[in-house]
């Protein structure tokens, strides 16, 4: 059973996201070289760190059954509803964002685990309720649940988590069978609701889509300034970048949140075209890896799991990158396994582990 | 796991592959797009900056090469903040050793490290011995930890030294008013430093260097600023300083100067003034200076001359053939000029005298005389020839012009004519006095004063020529001024003669007008020049508000000290000696 396991086990998926944590963390370290404070908070060495925790996590999780997770979804759900509560009250203030909560010896963010819980639970729903879903009333019921998710976390304020689970949500629910009626209700009813929410967002928060919408030429500074220098950081990068621990922009720090928000814009400076498109494709063959474990699996809501990790890693890796390229407005979203933040990566290959569950499991339990 | 949703799944996967491509577009089209320059346009001009690097300032020497103004290692100190570990052992340390304000330096070692704070600069200008203190005390205490012996030594961790040259004046106080000196902020104030403040800078370049500390850009070598050799010589600028100085305490004047020139050249030999301030102490300005008083009185203090300005009302008659030194005249002890009664300065009548005696007994009477028979178009004519009212020229910053009244002027009366004469009521500066004499000692030809006497330019030295103002009387006239004066000092044994050497000159003792009329303080002054056969030197000495007043009994024998040390410099035998050479070789 053992060795069926490992047979079965995607080491390719490993090898890619290995491949990228690697380069992520060298982009970090290069990013943050000379600033004082990030330096001495010892960026890099908690990135290596928690990745290291991230392989024993992916390596525990593939040799579960993914339907212990499965079992344990509503568990997990209601620990995770208390824990956001709690941090509503007491949370630690990061960048105005009440997000993270001290657990003694690392900080994490539950809104990270947020995304995972979501993939387990409404995978298994729709699992269990797939030949419902016909009727409107089961997908009112499946998105009340992410809905308390999500109303926890938008409080916090996290805008951009919470459309993440949204997404995974909505992804989900199409993949198990969405009618078309339905969907377009949902859509018109997505729109209806962006344009209600509007004006309940943060003043930042609508600054920012404003600033998408209607840039302002002449705002060099202020509003503009990081999708700005997140462009020119891009635009003159060239084809081979200027090479590593090199570039003027990531090193003199005119790129801001250079080692997680905008790491794509620094390795566009570094490593140039080529760089940007390796990461493209790796991100894009892990998410193929992840979709051929969905088609693969062995039941539904298996298929699901891996569908849904999929489907989160391909949302965050799009708006991150639109959001450099300014094609998208400014939210704080990650670019999966390059940027700094140990909950994020954490999650990310918790979910990778599930995937490998999903996958090693597939032809052992055949009765 | 096949269901009839697969093709749900793959309808997702083709969605991202398609957002994957218009990602993969967009990425080269940044690339490439008519943007793209500006782009990298843009980040090269966030990745260097312009930083203005200062030539080595230009040297200053003396005529034989004696190091006058030169440059000096000098340290900004400044904390590099991520290392402080004990402010207040630093800002107790820079407070004591260079005075810095403690509380100031306090707050900006104890500031917290950041982006945007990286480091903050304490003091500057600090001396290379303070800098080895504080670097010995830094070293002592790491080798103390390395030895584990508890460290005594104030904790001076994150402390920074750069180095950099600023003006240094080897020779302190030597030459200062003509030096000036330079500031804080690399610009030259007053005197050469001022007048020559864009060669000595030299061409300052706009380097553009990384911003990124890691990356080392070599700095280019730039050419220094251009030196100066100045004509001045330095040991007897030295002892005309040493002279003044002890003239200025002796007679209890309020200040003065002394300036030695080459009439055949213009060439300043040495040209001291109190008050001085050492240009190593700037700082001190304000205090030897208060209200911007003049820095070099040789060229930007004018005052009214008195009896020496009767030269040139003689001067003038007699180049225009009015009268010789054996015309005569009667004194009565007073004349009328534009309805002002005009007395001499002891209000008596001098009875019977020629002009050479008007000359030797400096009778104002005489000398009105002589201005009502040159009448008023030509005295003035002849002033503004001989320079008056209008700077020499002299390669000094701050050159006063002095003030000539003329005929026309709002402020000028018919009566004014009579006090010109004997230099009451114009005013004029030592440097304008000294051009003027170079007249008279240079058989007529006027030289302009000059103090730089070559310029160095890298490898080129680019002599200055003496420069010409013009010949305001003639060669003859000169020559009989010359003998005149020559005379009148020999005829009532004038403090300032000098054995060996026949010397011309005048004493002047003008009275200082304030806002209540004139009072009984004075400018003394005394101008000469020898060997009368063939000019050597113009010394001018000038004491304000001296005891006793006068300057025949003032001025005069510091004329005959400074002639006397003038010798020795200019290598000048006696005239029975010198003559006698010349005679020799003629035969």
């Amino acid at each position: 059973m053992r060795t069926e396991i490992w047979r079965h086990f995607d080491f390719w998926l490993l090898g890619i996201v290995a491949v990228l944590i690697i380069f992520g963390v060298a982009m970090i370290n290069s990013a943050i070289a000379g600033n004082i404070e990030l330096v001495e908070l010892d960026t890099v060495s908690r990135q290596i760190t928690f990745a290291f925790i991230g392989f024993i996590v992916i390596l525990i999780t593939a040799a579960m059954d993914y339907h212990l997770w499965v079992s344990i979804a509503r568990v997990l759900y209601a620990m995770l509803a208390i824990f956001l509560s709690v941090i509503l009250v007491s949370g630690e203030t990061a960048f105005g964002a009440a997000r993270l909560l001290d657990i003694g010896f690392l900080i994490i963010q539950p809104s990270e685990l947020a995304k995972l819980t979501i993939i387990i639970l409404a995978a298994d729903f729709f699992a269990r309720n797939q030949e419902k879903l016909v009727e409107l009333v089961w997908i009112v019921r499946s998105v009340l649940l992410t809905l308390v998710l999500v109303a926890l976390i938008i409080l916090q304020p996290d805008l951009s988590t919470s459309i993440v689970l949204l997404v995974i949500w909505f992804a989900l629910l199409w993949a198990s069978g969405l009618k078309t009626k339905h969907l377009l209700f949902f859509i018109f009813l997505g729109l209806l609701l962006s344009i209600i929410t509007f004006p309940f967002l943060e003043d930042y928060q609508q600054q920012r889509l404003v600033n998408f919408a209607f840039p302002d030429p002449e705002a060099s500074f202020g509003e503009n300034y990081n999708v700005n220098q997140a462009r020119i950081t891009i635009g003159s990068g060239g084809v081979l970048g200027q090479g590593y621990d090199q570039s003027s922009q990531v090193q003199l720090r005119f790129l801001k949140v250079r080692h997680n928000d905008f790491i794509f814009s620094s390795i566009a400076a570094e490593f140039g075209l080529v760089g940007n498109l390796a990461i493209l494709i790796l991100i894009f063959l892990v998410i193929w890896r992840c979709l051929r474990a969905a088609r693969l699996a062995r039941d539904m809501v298996g298929a699901l799991i891996a569908y849904g990790v999929a489907t989160w890693i391909a949302f965050q890796a799009i708006v991150n990158i639109g959001m450099n390229l300014n094609l998208l407005p400014v939210t704080g979203l990650p670019l999966p396994f390059v940027s700094h933040g140990g909950s994020s990566l954490l999650s990310l290959m918790l979910g990778i582990g599930l995937v490998e569950s999903v996958i090693s499991h597939h032809a052992t339990l055949e009765f | 796991m096949k269901s009839e949703n697969s093709w749900r799944y793959s309808m997702m996967f083709t969605a991202f592959i398609g957002v994957g491509l218009v990602i993969a577009v967009q990425l080269v089209r940044l690339q490439f797009s008519p943007q793209a320059s500006s782009f990298i346009e843009q980040a090269a001009r966030y990745a260097w900056e312009p930083r203005l690097v200062n030539a080595p300032r230009g040297q200053i020497y003396d005529r034989w090469g004696n190091l006058l103004a030169g440059n000096r290692t000098v340290y900004e100190v400044g904390v590099e903040l991520a290392y402080v570990e004990d402010p207040q052992a630093i800002a107790f340390t820079i407070h004591g050793l260079l005075g810095e304000d403690y509380a100031r330096v306090l707050r900006l070692a104890s500031m917290e490290a950041s982006d945007e704070a990286v480091y903050n600069r304490l003091s500057d200008f600090t001396s290379v011995d303070n800098v080895e203190i504080l670097k010995n005390q830094i070293d002592q205490r790491r080798e103390d930890i390395r030895a584990s012996i508890p460290p005594t030594g104030p904790n001076l961790e994150g402390l920074v030294f750069r180095a950099h040259l600023a003006r240094s004046f080897p020779e302190g106080l030597l030459a200062a008013t003509i030096l000036g000196f330079v500031g804080q902020d690399e610009i030259g104030y007053h005197g050469i430093e001022e007048y020559y403040d864009e060669l000595l800078a030299g061409t300052s370049q706009e380097i553009w260097v990384p911003r990124d500390p890691n990356r080392v850009e070599e700095l280019p070598e730039i050419p220094p600023g251009d030196s100066l050799v100045l004509t001045i010589d330095r040991e007897l600028q030295a002892m005309v300083e040493e002279i003044l100085d002890n003239s200025v305490e002796e007679w209890d004047a309020a200040g003065g100067t002394i300036v030695v020139m080459d009439p055949n050249t213009g060439e300043i030999y040495a040209m001291a003034s109190t008050p001085h301030l050492n240009p190593n102490e700037f700082s001190n300005y304000d205090a030897v200076f208060p209200d911007n008083a003049p820095f070099n009185w040789a060229t930007s203090k004018s005052y009214e001359p008195g009896s020496v300005f009767k030269i040139f009302t003689m001067a003038a008659a007699i180049d225009l053939g009015l009268v010789t030194p054996e015309t005569p005249f009667f004194d009565t002890g007073e004349i009328i000029v534009g309805e002002i009664p005009i007395r001499n300065w002891d209000n008596n009548a001098w009875g019977p005298q020629n002009m050479l005696s008007c000359m030797q007994h400096s009778l104002n009477v005489c000398l009105a005389w002589v201005g009502t028979q040159l009448k008023a178009g030509n005295f003035y004519d002849y002033m503004r020839r001989f320079g008056f009212g209008h700077i020499t020229g002299i390669d000094i910053a701050g050159e006063a012009t002095g003030r000539l009244k003329e005929p026309g002027d709002g402020d000028w009366y018919p009566a004014d004519l009579g006090t010109n004469t004997f230099g009451q009521g114009i005013s004029v500066t030592p440097v304008q006095m000294l051009m003027a004499i170079s007249a008279i000692a240079n058989e007529g030809h006027m030289v302009t004063p000059h103090i730089v006497r070559s310029l160095v330019d890298g490898s080129n030295q680019f002599n200055i020529q003496p420069q010409f103002a013009g010949q305001p009387i003639s060669s003859e006239t000169a020559r009989i001024m010359t003998e005149m004066l020559t005379e009148t000092l020999e005829n009532k044994e004038s403090l300032a003669l000098v054995s060996g050497i026949r010397v011309a000159g005048k004493s002047g003792t003008g009275e200082i007008s304030t806002l209540d009329g004139y009072s009984d303080r004075t400018n003394a002054s005394f101008v000469g020049w020898g060997p009368v056969d063939d000019p050597q030197f113009i010394v001018y000495v000038w004491l304000e508000d001296p005891t006793p007043i006068w300057g025949s009994l003032v001025a005069a024998p510091v004329f005959k000290q400074v002639v006397e040390r003038l010798v020795v410099s200019l290598n000048l035998p006696p005239d029975n000696v010198r003559i006698g050479l010349l005679e020799d070789s003629s035969e």
